[in-house]
């Protein structure tokens, strides 16, 4: 008979919020197993994407002398309007995005979280990849006091586990935190395409001055065929990231092939000069939690905390995840830290970390767009309707018919009246901004 | 699936998708295949063969589900990229998912 392997702190997968918590952990002096059940912490991990600093500095205070290997950082950003053969574009570059480091930074996630990974190793934490958590170990009041993985004789026992597992959140579920599993008008399934070009061409097609500047772009319309979703364009130091995304409802419902819409999307005579020559280095998919905060698993139970992905924590509207999670992972960590000071793992002290959350900007965010997949969801042509119509509008507004500009004004108003009534109108500006305000 | 009715795509949008080989997106991931455990199955061959609309063919995105001539659902798990959608979307809830064995699977390169 093994002893029984015995740890201060478990953390289940090595993403963006277990690693915080395991670092924070670890600093403290606890003993941390960081389970991993990729190959290496990062390759099972997949987004846009785009990471912020300040979330990663709380957790990592000297990250920037640590060398983290993101790709560009974001010097430009904002929306494109994508009609089926123009694009109305709402960008922002700005010299306040010119910093060492920059606030925000694109980042392919193979190479980050395994750095990121190291940093909590080099705190101190013990990683442990290719081993897959198949359940939790309760005691007989169904307090969870480890985890059951699927190497020989691989039960772990701590008195606190931290279950950071992602969107596919089964642990979560078998522990009884989430009454119920997600349907599918809650969940987006984005697609990308990690796109290899010259560093060079890539500069030159986003008019970057150099390794220093980047591009990050959300689309709307018809990328996701106005379908309710959004696409993205990123543009990495080798490469371009370009994906497309939509509720996983719509892929369900009209029987859509995600790469044939992705291969659509990279066709549109506005985005293919961008990809062309370029090599597709990486094809793959992920799920995104879109439920929100009123559908969240309790994050705090008998030995047990929830962060990230596993828990819902995106807030999709501004494409943020990643910082969320390093958020909630670090707060989880540092509970678990006042939970071993004070040796009370119980649901009563733990929730002291949903609290922590409530004020700070995960849970404040998550509440104020709580409605915003409702909103998706209950106006579906939303995306079609007004993106078309904006880009129409332009077309009216810069074009000189020898027609005196009162009836071009007169044109415009009633080219949207043509698609949407007036209360149609109506009702999805305020659909909308019950969506923004919460 | 919400309360709510779907238009359906028109014709001349869905005349809009290209074709696509999905050979040749699997072929630039990198897999650890395990030939001995296959962590996707159907749970009950009977409901696919009632399941009259098959989304799981369209939309699950390594098109790791095909069908056979008799009409029963083939789980090319060794394709799965592990998203899920097939866990959440297919609707009847027919599909086992499970993970892979530690260190099986998908390992991306980039991410």
């Amino acid at each position: 008979m093994p002893e029984k392997l015995t740890f201060d702190a478990i953390v289940v997968g090595a993403g963006p919020a277990g690693i915080s918590a395991a670092i924070v952990m670890a600093r403290s002096g606890l003993k941390v197993m960081l389970i991993e059940r990729g190959r290496f912490a990062g390759s099972k991990n997949f987004f846009g994407g785009v990471l912020y600093t300040h979330a990663l500095a709380d957790v990592l205070p000297d990250y920037w002398e640590r060398k983290p290997p993101f790709e560009r950082p974001v010097t430009e950003q904002g929306y494109w309007f994508l009609s089926p053969d123009s694009v109305m574009r709402v960008m922002h570059k700005s010299q306040h995005y010119q910093k060492d480091p920059a606030e925000s930074y694109t980042a392919l996630r193979s190479g980050f979280d395994a750095w990121f990974a190291q940093q909590a190793v080099s705190h101190g934490a013990l990683l442990i990849t290719k081993t897959t958590v198949v359940d939790g170990i309760r005691d007989a009041k169904g307090r969870v006091i480890g985890v059951r993985t699927d190497r020989p004789d691989g039960d772990v026992y701590a008195p606190i586990v931290i279950v950071s597992e992602g969107v596919n959140n089964l642990l979560t579920q078998k522990l009884g935190l989430m009454k119920a599993d997600l349907p599918p008008r809650l969940i987006a399934l984005s697609v990308k395409e990690y796109i290899g070009l010259p560093a060079k061409e890539v500069e030159t097609r986003f008019n970057l001055s150099g390794a220093k500047e980047g591009m990050a772009i959300d689309i709307f319309g018809d990328a996701t065929l106005g379908l309710p979703g959004t696409a993205f364009l990123y543009t990495d130091k080798q490469g371009i990231s370009i994906g497309v995304g939509l509720l996983l409802e719509e892929f369900v419902h009209h029987k859509l092939k995600p790469y044939e819409v992705l291969a659509r999307f990279k066709n549109h005579p506005v985005i293919k000069p961008y990809l062309a020559g370029g090599e597709t280095l990486e094809y793959g998919a992920h799920l995104i939690p879109e439920f929100g905060y009123d559908r969240m698993p309790d994050l705090a139970a008998d030995g047990v905390l929830v962060a990230g992905d596993a828990a819902g924590m995106v807030d999709a509207l501004h494409r943020e995840g990643t910082n969320l999670a390093m958020t909630a992972g670090r707060l989880a960590g540092e509970t678990a830290v006042e939970a071993h000071k004070r040796n009370d793992f119980s649901a009563g002290f733990l929730k002291g970390y949903r609290q922590q959350l409530e004020s700070s900007f995960v849970l404040k965010d998550l509440k104020q767009y709580r409605r915003m997949t409702d909103f998706l969801d209950s106006t579906p042509h939303f995306m079609s309707t007004y993106v078309n119509y904006l880009n129409d509008a332009a077309l009216r507004y810069f074009s000189a018919h020898g027609l005196p500009k009162r009836d071009m004004e007169d044109n415009i108003i009633k080219m949207l009246f043509q698609r949407r009534s007036f209360f149609g109108v109506a009702r999805d500006m305020l659909k909308l901004l019950q969506g923004m305000r919460g | 699936m919400s309360e709510r009715t779907h238009t359906p795509l028109s014709p001349e949008v869905q005349a809009t998708l290209p074709n696509v080989n999905v050979d040749d997106l699997l072929a630039s991931i990198k897999y650890y295949v395990d030939e001995d455990y296959a962590h996707l199955w159907i749970k009950d061959q009977a409901v696919c063969l009632k399941c009259a609309d098959k989304p799981c063919l369209a939309f699950c995105p390594v098109a790791v589900y095909k069908v056979d001539r008799q009409g029963h659902t083939m789980v090319g798990y060794q394709a799965c990229v592990e998203c899920g959608s097939c866990r959440v979307g297919c609707p009847y809830h027919n599909i086992a998912w499970t993970l892979p064995r530690g260190g099986n699977g998908v390992a991306y390169k980039f991410g």
